[in-house]
């Protein structure tokens, strides 16, 4: 019983983090070795990780600096860390790592052991499902609507003609 | 004819925010969600879509707001 509520259980993690892209590329391993030192430090097993790349980032992240004015970041090295470790520590080290001064962003997440992540075989399904876009079942019933409706003017009188016969 | 769902089909079990590709299918050029009626999507899947989508926003893997 004190097993399921002592605060100390290990359970699966992993942080996404966004390094800043002040770093040189050739510093960033020395960063990532650092953000791997916090994690880590208090005792986790590190499952799977990812070396951060540098990226396009989809809008501009400011960060504020100590001396109050905005840093504004348009690229960024994403990596990314899947964790084993005790519940209660998982506090301290999300903490250390958001606090890291080349850390632009971090993300902590509660995940699974299994591998989640697709990489290059997400390509592939996205691929595969361009060939068949989400249409809206309404819109494909108008599409064999206008496919069924005559197309000569001919057939056009004639059906006319039957629609005004019904009036 | 009744849809299946995509990540049933495809045997994709967790739906991982890193996995922009195929997050980048479930959005609107304006970069908002696609609801589920326009999907097919089941809805324990789009529920986890829905938090992958959030998070890769969060990350800049994917817009807030596009055009």
């Amino acid at each position: 019983m004190n097993d399921i509520i002592s605060d100390d259980r290990q359970a699966v993690y992993e942080i996404g983090y966004l390094l800043v892209s002040s770093v040189p590329e050739e510093k960033v391993s020395a960063e990532v070795e650092a953000v791997r030192a916090i994690i880590t430090g208090v005792g986790s097993s590190v499952i799977a990780e990812e070396a951060p790349h540098k990226q396009q980032l989809a809008y501009t992240m400011r960060r504020k600096t100590v001396a109050g004015s905005y840093e504004k970041y348009d690229t960024a090295y994403f990596g990314w860390i899947k964790f084993e470790v005790g519940s209660d520590k998982i506090e301290a080290v999300k903490k250390a790592v958001e606090l890291h001064p080349t850390v632009l962003r971090a993300l902590l997440l509660s995940t699974v052991r299994e591998n989640t992540y697709l990489g290059k075989r997400a390509q592939a399904i996205a691929a595969e499902f361009n060939a068949k876009e989400i249409i809206p079942d309404a819109v494909v019933a108008d599409a064999k609507e206008v496919v069924a409706a005559p197309a000569t003017i001919e057939e056009m009188d004639k059906s006319i003609d039957a629609m005004v016969k019904e009036a | 004819m009744k849809k299946q769902c995509y990540f049933s089909q495809q045997n994709i079990k967790h739906i991982d925010y890193k996995d922009t590709e195929i997050l980048k299918k479930f959005v609107n050029p304006h970069g908002r969600m696609i609801a589920r009626k326009r999907t097919g999507i089941s809805a324990k899947y789009q529920r986890q879509l829905a938090t992958a989508i959030k998070r890769a926003r969060f990350m800049g893997l994917l817009p807030f707001v596009a055009r």
